[in-house]
């Protein structure tokens, strides 16, 4: 699987991260997780899963029957654990740095405080 | 069964076989799953992700997974090339051949022409500001302009340009359609860098006499552009696919393979010239005609013909509880 990884992919294997999802499941935690912003349609994130699942970051839990409808559980394999870590630390670095950088900038640009000229006599 | 469900199921036949079988049941119970109560039919976008999704499972089986990326590239290729002949051509119709020669042009512009360029110019600017679904509304737009200007010209009387520049450029828009949603702000902006470069070459343009550049697409410096922009494209593709298969990344082999077809149009000159066997440059309309014909035809034939090259038999996701 190609790194940096792609935002829905990331979403994906974080959702999962915490236990094992169907895919109903998945498409509201992944649309929790980023303040509904990035919404997976179920053609798009079966897609998703084939490649994570080709790639072994992703394996398939247990399968459920449900209301006559058919239920596939899918957790973090351990490369997927350990892609997630990594992909996370390399974001986390990035966050560090950019903030920062940030807040020197801010610092930068503060205007000096005058100082009391003077002082008792 | 309820209407919805059977609906569903007929979207789904966009995937292959072997793959509705192991999936299926699970693709349509999500989505009834997401379905608002009393839904009886799916929507636009859920027809468009499935079939999106089938497509992408097709090629997948096919063996071609990168496909998709490979025309996105060449779109975005195409795009950039079409929009500098716009801009370059545009230059070339502010320039009609003065009264005294006689020839006719269409008022202060060489041709009609004029109209269809602007319309690829503009839609440099829409895929600046709004990448995706606007920038290909606006190159199908500059595309039908472009197409226009055949059965126009005649309605109205008016010349136009000559088949062998319109022809590349809607093989070039054609391709340009697959334009990509997202893309990095320097690659939405090389179509209107590009675009401002010819325009400044363009204002030196007056240093030119208009028999050199100006009142026709025939002058002697107009005819060799495209073949020289040809050879450009060609040796960008190849570079890009050997630079990308290094990486296993196949998508620029696609994206090469898909080129070809406006490649060889915008070599349309030279290469009826060397069919022809007499080793002129300059063919005759026939000859031109028949290349254009035999381009049109085997280079498109190129993709379904390496799919089925790389045919591999469908293999199944591995979707089996540990």
């Amino acid at each position: 699987m190609d790194t940096p990884l792609r935002e829905p992919t990331f979403l994906i294997l974080t959702a999962l991260a915490g236990a094992p999802l169907h895919g109903y499941g998945l498409i509201r935690e992944v649309a929790a997780l980023s303040d509904g912003r990035v919404t997976l349609r179920p053609g798009t994130l079966y897609g998703a899963l084939d490649r994570l699942v080709d790639a072994g970051l992703v394996d398939v839990d247990r399968e459920e029957v449900v209301d006559g409808r058919l239920r596939r559980y899918y957790c973090l394999s351990p490369v997927g654990d350990a892609t997630l870590a990594a992909e996370t630390e390399r974001l986390r670095r990035n966050v560090e740095a950019a903030t920062a950088r940030l807040r020197e900038r801010a610092h930068a640009a503060r205007p000096a405080t005058p100082r009391a000229a003077g002082g008792l006599a | 069964m309820t209407d919805l469900e059977r609906r569903y199921l007929r979207l789904l036949l966009a995937y292959p076989t072997g793959y509705r079988r192991s999936r299926g049941a699970e693709i349509v119970g999500t989505y009834l799953d997401l379905a608002a109560p009393g839904r009886r039919w799916p929507s636009l976008a859920d027809a468009a992700d499935l079939l999106r999704g089938g497509l992408r499972q097709r090629l997948r089986a096919a063996g071609a997974p990168d496909l998709i990326p490979g025309v996105r590239l060449a779109a975005v290729l195409a795009f950039l090339t079409a929009t500098t002949f716009a801009a370059a051509w545009s230059v070339l119709e502010l320039r009609p051949p003065p009264a005294v020669f006689g020839v006719p042009s269409a008022g202060p512009f060489v041709s009609l022409g004029i109209g269809a360029w602007i319309a690829w110019l503009l839609a440099a600017v829409v895929y600046a500001l709004a990448p995706g679904r606007w920038a290909r509304r606006a190159v199908a737009l500059a595309l039908l302009l472009t197409l226009g200007l055949v059965p126009a010209a005649p309605l109205v009387g008016l010349p136009r340009p000559p088949l062998f520049v319109l022809l590349p450029q809607v093989a070039l828009g054609l391709v340009a359609l697959g334009l990509p949603d997202a893309l990095p702000a320097p690659l939405r902006a090389a179509p209107l860098v590009a675009v401002g470069v010819v325009a400044l070459a363009g204002t030196n343009v007056h240093l030119l006499s208009p028999a050199v550049f100006g009142g026709s697409y025939y002058v002697t410096s107009a005819v060799p552009v495209l073949p020289g922009a040809a050879v450009a494209l060609l040796a960008v593709a190849v570079l890009l696919a050997a630079g990308l298969a290094l990486r296993a990344d196949s998508r620029g082999v696609w994206a090469a393979l898909i080129l070809l077809t406006p490649i060889g149009l915008l070599a349309l000159q030279p290469l009826a010239g060397a069919i022809d066997g007499v080793g002129h440059t300059v063919a005759v309309w026939s000859e031109l005609a028949a290349t254009a014909v035999v381009i049109g035809v085997v280079g498109p034939a190129l993709l379904p013909l390496a799919l089925a090259l790389r045919r591999r038999p469908t293999r199944s996701p591995r979707l089996t509880p540990r």
